[in-house]
């Protein structure tokens, strides 16, 4: 079943929604579909990598709440809500192109079109930032830069990475901006594309997702 | 319609807060033509360019007198994004000019600009990937792509517009000989077949030789010698700064014509010339 980047937004905001308003077990089996849902798309170093990290930021929450007086239950909860609502970001990020991503915004949730487009932009221009941070390591060490020494020291030792590495990302921006005026950037960008139509499967996930938002208001007349 | 692809008649540019980077410049680009523009660091080649596509003064602001006309219509005024759909231009920095996450969309994203219909947008990117040698690449990150092959997609996005005029600014400044002589054997391929009027700053004019008609050199700001490429070389070849611009093949062919008296050929590839200094020269003494 093919969504399109709106219904899967949709189910994200959804899923924020439900963490606070199903039981704790719905919200549990949320987060089984997820990381299943996760696994199957995407089953790389990075994605593990991006589970690993979450799982010890929610422990480290769950250690705080503990520290702060909550109790057991509640932080276990508090835990489990972040966690899965941030799993479904990732679940989001993996499965789909930040372009329509970006184009859901614009078309359907109606966001400035440069604000959607700086979405795209950061993420065509990370590899090359990655890169130039690279070379200018790799230059800077052969005039003599060296992150040995106590904490403040490499600090202001890498001052001589970040400064040249600041100025040719401001020489890029300044070249994108220009490119991007030569280009016609505007709010034809995103107008002229071909419009995104929402199919049988949209509209039954965007129904379940009704359904199961609006759980407070029918559980108690059915007796849940 | 004019024969005249670019004109700059009396122009003059100086960047905000900086001295004058152009002084009375004054140049007709034909149409159809393959001209060079070379000259040493800090010339205003790029200056130059620039200008042609309204970039100077219209976005960058300053100073300036003069004016740019292209295909006979003075530019003032208008949009340099409307300008650009007819004069293309390639930055140097060609990495930072693309602005998309793959291929397709990175040709698209001027066509979509411009009201072009999603239809007639495909249809284009499939045959500038094509006119590039890129076939079936729409769907690559541009990470995917080499550097080689990520400035002929930064051509492709230029030629989908399908401009009368293509400007590159220094294309194979960071590529290596055959990668620089295969960019511009392509260039000269879109020129042929689309009939297109070319314009290329290189600081190296050997890769241009087999390809330029005509020849711009540029020193301090000014137009020092301007005309077709044979006229220009033999002007540029009793200059005392700008005669290391030419290919070293034709100061070869210049020298040896005024040391012996002799007309050679007008060379544009090294087996001409081959040819040529075995017959006039063979045996090592002249015949």
């Amino acid at each position: 079943m093919k969504l399109t980047a709106f219904t899967r937004l949709i189910l994200v905001l959804a899923v924020t929604a439900w963490v606070f308003l199903l039981p704790v077990p719905a919200v549990a089996t949320i987060l089984a579909l997820e990381l299943v849902i996760l696994l199957y798309i995407k089953r790389d170093r990075m994605t593990m990598a991006a589970i690993g990290t979450l799982t010890v930021f929610t422990a480290m929450m769950v250690v705080l709440q503990l520290l702060f007086g909550s109790k057991l239950y509640v932080a276990l909860t508090g835990g489990l809500r972040m966690f899965v609502m941030t799993t479904a970001f990732l679940c989001l990020l993996a499965s789909t192109k930040i372009q329509d991503i970006a184009q859901a915004l614009v078309e359907k949730f109606h966001m400035p079109y440069e604000y959607a487009f700086m979405l795209t932009t950061a993420l065509r221009f990370v590899p090359d930032f990655l890169s130039d941070s690279a070379i200018t390591l790799d230059a800077q060490s052969c005039r003599g830069y060296s992150n040995r020494g106590n904490a403040l020291k490499r600090l202001f030792a890498y001052l001589a990475v970040v400064k040249p590495l600041v100025m040719r990302a401001v020489a890029k921006s300044d070249t994108l901006a220009l490119s991007m005026e030569l280009k016609g950037f505007g709010p034809n960008t995103y107008r002229n594309r071909r419009p995104m139509k929402l199919g049988l499967g949209d509209y039954l996930m965007l129904l379940i997702t009704i359904i199961l938002c609006t759980y407070p208001l029918w559980s108690k007349k059915v007796g849940l | 319609m004019s024969e005249i692809a670019l004109r700059l008649t009396d122009f003059y540019y100086a960047y905000p807060n900086s001295d004058i980077m152009l002084k009375d410049i004054s140049l007709t680009v034909e149409k159809g033509s393959f001209t060079a523009i070379a000259g040493p660091s800090g010339a205003g080649k790029t200056t130059l360019c620039r200008a042609m596509t309204g970039i100077v003064p219209y976005y960058y602001g300053g100073r300036y007198a003069g004016t740019v006309e292209v295909l006979g219509e003075e530019i003032r005024g208008k949009k340099i994004s409307d300008i650009a759909m007819h004069v293309g231009i390639m930055l140097d920095d060609y990495e930072s000019q693309m602005v998309s996450l793959t291929a397709g969309e990175e040709i698209s994203f001027s066509l979509l600009n411009h009201g072009f219909s999603p239809d007639e947008v495909d249809a284009r990117v499939h045959e500038a990937l094509n006119d590039v040698g890129l076939p079936d690449r729409e769907n690559y990150q541009l990470d995917e792509l080499s550097g080689g092959q990520r400035q002929r997609l930064l051509l492709a996005s230029v030629l989908a517009t399908r401009p009368d005029v293509l400007i590159l600014d220094e294309p194979v400044s960071a590529m290596d000989p055959d990668g620089a002589r295969s960019l511009y054997q392509l260039v000269n391929r879109i020129h042929k077949d689309h009939d297109m009027t070319v314009v290329v700053v290189e600081h190296d004019l050997n890769y241009l030789l087999p390809y330029m008609s005509h020849m711009v050199l540029m020193d301090h700001g000014e137009i020092a010698i301007s005309g077709t490429y044979e006229e220009a070389a033999r002007k540029a070849y009793h200059h005392p700064t700008l005669c290391g611009n030419l290919p070293e093949l034709w100061q070869l062919k210049l020298g040896l014509e005024e040391k012996n008296g002799i007309a050679l050929g007008s060379w544009r590839y090294e087996e001409e010339a081959i040819a040529e200094l075995q017959k006039h020269f063979r045996g090592g003494a002249r015949e």
